[in-house]
């Protein structure tokens, strides 16, 4: 196994889809079958948790034991990648946290990569977000999600204002989280399984759905669309495994129910 | 899976006739053009009739948004649809690939003609068909125009493992050479050409309560039908029909080779 990899999915803005780029994540390590476990910060109510149960534990971040149930055990778990997806507003003081307890001096040292994938709002403020977390991450992968997939237009954006702040962060990359048609976004909600096993018709427990074929192709088409993007930025390289690396590009439609529910 | 449209409502309409004998594999022909008044309706209606002829069951549906469309000649075996919803989508191609062992025919209008491959690309509908055993054949209306020479290499491209058939109505696609424009895409070794009907004959089968089932008959609803008409349009319908056996033969033969291998 590689190098151990943690990701930080979050925003200070409730609402942008932090949870749903979560999902994608676990989606796409496992369809590359890269190992993961994930914390969900949405403490107690965990919605990450209703849909990657398994692998997901629900933790409070600004408790100490908690940190140490997270942090302390990055290395030591089976996992190729750690993903938390950090409750809104507590993106800032959970870098800050990090930085405290030398989390972050680790990164620098190499010891492990460390990536956030910090999703973008509408807003002027998501922008001020940015440049308040960006000071933390100058050893980080840094990825900037925007995420249309609740239909949310960027359009009071000032491209310059826009630019200007991109600029500041020479390191970020862009992502595109593209719209998904709303009706096969509530069918996965109400199914509370991941994307991957809702195209591949499966309940929880591996039964047939029996999903409507129209909407599992309109998910299919969505999800496939956000893995180029995650294949764009060569995603899986974070983990710095070369079988990561070489493996195949196995696109959603490829993987078997098996697959997509494990 | 049966859509209501103002004046064209045949809500429920059902597949037509009782279970045949002997199954066969039942493909979904999709008629279309990106082109209107090229023979689309006339392609659905002969194919329909032909499955009745025989008492076969069969499923059509009309995407036309204007009439007459084949809702309009088939009243009571045509289901009306339409896809410009998502709940539209999903009882349309939910319902397309529900059942393996019935044809489906669509009458695709023109101004559907983008939207419904669109849709089909992006959810896989012929890559799911195929996965259910059944054969999607898209019979593509062909004409001199550049917009159809487009389609049709767009067509060809976008959906490369899905048989793809150019079908020359004679009426308007006398003398268009096959092969530059429309080369044949498909490993069913057939073609199909309708031939021109001559003006009595023309006139008749517009009329919407004109059924080619009805030739077979020995009082036909249509009392001014002279026997020279009968007898053209009867030789018309065998003609068309002996091209629709033969895309069924192929496809047999396509299924015995595959289950071989």
């Amino acid at each position: 196994m590689g190098k151990p990899a943690v990701i930080l999915v979050g925003a200070d803005k409730g609402g942008v889809g932090k949870t749903t780029v979560s999902r994608t994540l676990l989606d796409y390590f496992a369809s590359r079958k890269i190992s993961t476990r994930a914390f969900d910060t949405e403490c107690p109510r965990g919605t990450l948790k209703r849909f990657h149960p398994v692998i997901t534990d629900v933790v409070d971040v600004t408790s100490v034991p908690d940190q140490m149930k997270i942090f302390d055990t990055v290395e030591s778990s089976n996992a190729q990648v750690t993903l938390i997806d950090i409750r809104a507003g507590l993106m800032s003081p959970t870098l800050a946290a990090l930085r405290d307890i030398g989390f972050i001096e680790l990164t620098k040292r190499g010891q492990l990569t460390f990536a956030v994938f910090h999703i973008l709002g509408p807003s002027i403020a998501s922008l001020d977000e940015i440049a308040e977390t960006s000071k933390f991450l100058l050893d980080a992968r840094y990825f900037l999600v925007k995420n249309f997939i609740n239909n949310t237009t960027f359009f009071d954006w000032d491209e310059q204002t826009y630019d200007s702040y991109f600029n500041k962060i020479p390191h970020a990359v862009g992502l595109t989280v593209p719209k998904l048609s709303e009706m096969a976004c509530e069918q996965v909600e109400l199914s509370s399984v991941p994307f991957a096993t809702f195209i591949a018709d499966k309940k929880a427990n591996g039964e047939p759905a029996g999903n409507s074929f129209v909407l599992r192709g309109y998910v299919r088409h969505w999800l496939n669309s956000v893995f180029a993007e995650y294949d764009r930025v060569h995603l899986t390289d974070i983990v710095d495994s070369k079988d990561a690396v070489i493996k195949p590009r196995v696109k959603v439609a490829e993987l078997s129910p098996q697959r997509a529910n494990s | 899976m049966s859509t209501t449209t103002a004046g064209r409502c045949h809500a429920g309409a059902a597949p037509y006739s009782e279970p045949p004998q002997q199954r066969r594999p039942a493909p979904i022909y999709v008629v279309c053009s990106p082109n209107r008044q090229v023979g689309k309706t006339m392609l659905a209606r002969l194919l329909t009739e032909h499955y009745m002829a025989d008492a076969r069951p069969v499923t059509a549906f009309d995407l036309a948004d204007e009439g007459p469309g084949l809702a309009d000649f088939l009243p009571h075996h045509v289901t009306i649809s339409n896809i410009r919803d998502m709940r539209g989508q999903i009882r349309f191609f939910d319902g397309l690939i529900e059942t393996a062992d019935v044809p489906k025919i669509i009458d695709l209008s023109h101004r559907e003609f983008a939207n419904f491959f669109t849709i089909a690309d992006k959810i896989g509908l012929f890559e799911e068909a195929r996965r259910r055993s059944i054969e999607p054949l898209i019979l593509f209306l062909i004409d001199p125009t550049p917009v159809a020479a487009k389609a049709y290499s767009l067509l060809r491209r976008r959906f490369a493992g899905t048989s793809l058939l150019p079908v020359r109505n004679l009426t308007v696609a006398k003398g268009l050479p096959y092969g530059a424009s429309f080369p044949h895409a498909s490993r069913l070794v057939v073609s199909l050409e309708i031939s021109v009907l001559g003006p009595a004959a023309r006139a008749l089968v517009e009329r919407q309560t004109f059924s080619f089932l009805d030739l077979g008959k020995q009082h036909t609803p249509h009392s001014d039908m002279s026997a020279r008409t009968r007898a053209e349009l009867d030789a018309w319908f065998r003609r068309a029909r002996f091209q629709f056996r033969e895309i069924e033969l192929s496809l047999i033969r396509q299924q015995v080779l595959t289950t071989q291998l």
